[in-house]
C-alpha cells in the first residue's frame, strides 16, 4: 500500500472535520486545525455513539473493517491513523 | 482518575436528566394496578412504556401457576443449575421452549441479558469472528466483547452492509456469527432475516437472532419475527427474554444444533447464578400456553399497536418505518424531548425517554410500548395527551 501515515492522518482529520460539521459541533471552529494529537472525545465532546458512527464512516472511507477490540486505545487522530495504518498494510 | 472521581461524569448526566423535573431513570411507580395501570407520585398513570406486550403479568392463569409453584417448591431454588438449582419445572420449560420453536433444543437462562452473554461467551472465543448489527442492544455487545472474538458491525438491517463485510472476511466469513435482533426496540422495525438467511448460507456463517421483544408479537404462533418471515428453521440461534411478553423474568436460547446442551458445562453467565425461583418458572411456562393457546391477546395487541401509530401519525408527529407494537416518536433535540416526556409523565403517561447516546441515531425520541391490555380508551388518552404537548415542539 502506497499510502504515507502522514496521507492517512490527513484524510482522517478531513474526515473528522466533515462529520463534526455535519453533526452540529460548534466547538470546532475554536479548535482550529486537526491534527494527530486531537482527542475525539475531550476536544469536541463526541458521545460513543458519534465514535462509533465516525468509525463506520472511516471503514467505507478506506474501505477496511476496523475491529472493535483494536479501538480499545484509539483516542486520537493519531491513534485511528496507526489503525487504519495497519489494516491498509495487511 | 482516583476511584470514584469517575462518577463525575454520572453526576453531570442525572443533573441533565433531572433538569425537566423527573428523572426518566428513576420513575418509581408507588402501586401497581394493572399491566396498563399504576399509581405515580399520587397520579393516576396509564403505563405506555411497559414492554408487557400481551398484559400477561396480571393474568389469573399465570399468577395461580406460580402461587401453586411457590406453595409447592418453595421461594427459591438456592443454587445454580449446575448444582442443586435444577428442578423438574426447569428442564420442563426447556423442552416446551425447544417445542415451540420447532427445535430440538432449549436451555433457560436467569435474565434475558444473562442469555446473551451466555449464549455469546460460550460460541465465541479469541480467533473467532462475529458480525454484529450497529444497533444491537448492550447484551448483545457485551456478550461478544467478553468473548474476545474479532467483532465487526454492520449498518443497521443493512444487508449490503453485512455482505461487504462478509466478502471482506474471505475464508474467514465460513464459520462467523452473524448477530442480529428480530424486532429493534426503540424504532420498531423488524430486521431482514430472509436476506440475512440468505447470505448466511451463502457464506457458510451461523445466525443468532435476539427476539427479546418479537416473542409473542409476531408470527402465526407468535415465536417472533424469523416464524412471521418464514426462516425460524434456517436459524442457529434464537435468544430471549422472559421480561416482556411473558410477564416474568428470565431468559432462553433455543437451537438446532445439539452443542447447545455442551454449552451448559461452558457457559459461565449460566453456571455461576442461581437458578431461576420456581414461580418464576412456573408463571412463564403458562405464559407460553396462554401465547399458544390464545392468538386474540396478539390481535388485540396489533389493533393497538395501528391505531397508537396512526393517531400519532394524523397528529404529525414523526414515527418509526412500520407499524408495531413499539412506537417511537422523533423529537429531535433533548431540550425538546425532555420536557415533552415530563408532560406526559405530569399528564398520567408514562413513557420511555431515549436521548443520545441511547438513542440510535442523533434524535431524541419518546417510545411507547404498546399492549394487549390497553382499553381502546387507553389507547386514545395517549394519543390526546402527545396532542396536548404538541405546542412543546
Amino acid at each position: 500500500m502506497n499510502t504515507s501515515f502522514d496521507d492517512i492522518e490527513q484524510k482522517i482529520g478531513k474526515l473528522l472535520a466533515s462529520y463534526l460539521e455535519s453533526s452540529g459541533h460548534p466547538e470546532l471552529e475554536a479548535h482550529g486545525e486537526i491534527t494527530g494529537a486531537t482527542n475525539l472525545v475531550s476536544d469536541f465532546t463526541m458521545d460513543s455513539f458519534q465514535v462509533m458512527e465516525f468509525l463506520m464512516e472511516l471503514e467505507e472511507s478506506f474501505d477496511i473493517m476496523i475491529d472493535m477490540n483494536s479501538l480499545a486505545n484509539a483516542h486520537t487522530v493519531g491513534d485511528l491513523a496507526k489503525v487504519v495504518s495497519e489494516l491498509l498494510d495487511e | 482518575m482516583a476511584l470514584l472521581e469517575k462518577f463525575e461524569a454520572a453526576a453531570r448526566i442525572r443533573e441533565q436528566l433531572s433538569a425537566g423535573g423527573h428523572d426518566p431513570t428513576q420513575v418509581v411507580i408507588d402501586r401497581i394496578i394493572s399491566p396498563t395501570e399504576g399509581m405515580v407520585e399520587g397520579r393516576h398513570t396509564i403505563l405506555a412504556g411497559t414492554n408487557n406486550y400481551l398484559g400477561l403479568t396480571f393474568d389469573p392463569a399465570c399468577i395461580g401457576a406460580a402461587r401453586k409453584a411457590i406453595e409447592e417448591q418453595g421461594t427459591g431454588t438456592t443454587g445454580s443449575r449446575m448444582a442443586n438449582g435444577s428442578f423438574a419445572a426447569h428442564a420442563a420449560l426447556e423442552r416446551e421452549l425447544a417445542d415451540f420453536f420447532q427445535m430440538p433444543y432449549g436451555m433457560v437462562f436467569s435474565t434475558g441479558y444473562a442469555a446473551n452473554l451466555g449464549t455469546l461467551t460460550a460460541l465465541l472465543k479469541p480467533g473467532d469472528t462475529v458480525l454484529l448489527d450497529a444497533d444491537a442492544h448492550a447484551s448483545l455487545y457485551d456478550g461478544c466483547q467478553m468473548s474476545g472474538a474479532d467483532i465487526f458491525r454492520f449498518r443497521h438491517n443493512d444487508v449490503s452492509s453485512l455482505e461487504k463485510r462478509l466478502q471482506r472476511l474471505g475464508e474467514r466469513a465460513k464459520d462467523c456469527l452473524i448477530v442480529t435482533e428480530g424486532l429493534y426496540s426503540v424504532l420498531g422495525d423488524c430486521a431482514p432475516l430472509v436476506e440475512m438467511v440468505k447470505l448466511k448460507k451463502q457464506y457458510g456463517a451461523y445466525l443468532l437472532v435476539d427476539e427479546a421483544h418479537s416473542l409473542g408479537v409476531y408470527g402465526e404462533h407468535g415465536c417472533g419475527v424469523a416464524e412471521a418471515q418464514g426462516v425460524m428453521a434456517d436459524v442457529d440461534f434464537i435468544v430471549g427474554t422472559f421480561s416482556k411478553s411473558l410477564g416474568a423474568m428470565g431468559g432462553f436460547c433455543a437451537s438446532p444444533h445439539a452443542e447447545l446442551e455442551l454449552i451448559r458445562y461452558v457457559s459461565r453467565p449460566f453456571i455461576f447464578t442461581a437458578s431461576s425461583s420456581p414461580s418464576i418458572i412456573a408463571s412463564t411456562h403458562e405464559a407460553l400456553r396462554q401465547i399458544k393457546s390464545r392468538p386474540e391477546l396478539r390481535e388485540t395487541l396489533w389493533r393497538n399497536a395501528n391505531r397508537l401509530y396512526e393517531g400519532f401519525k394524523s397528529l404529525g408527529f414523526e414515527v418509526g418505518p412500520d407499524v408495531s407494537p413499539v412506537v417511537a416518536v422523533r423529537l429531535g433535540e433533548k431540550e425538546v424531548a425532555l420536557p415533552f416526556w415530563n408532560g406526559l409523565l405530569e399528564k398520567g403517561v408514562y413513557t420511555n425517554l431515549m436521548i443520545p447516546p441511547a438513542s440510535p441515531d442523533r434524535h431524541s425520541y419518546i417510545r411507547c410500548s404498546v399492549s394487549a391490555a390497553h382499553t381502546a380508551e387507553q389507547v386514545e388518552s395517549i394519543i390526546d395527551t402527545f396532542a396536548s404537548l404538541k405546542n412543546l415542539m
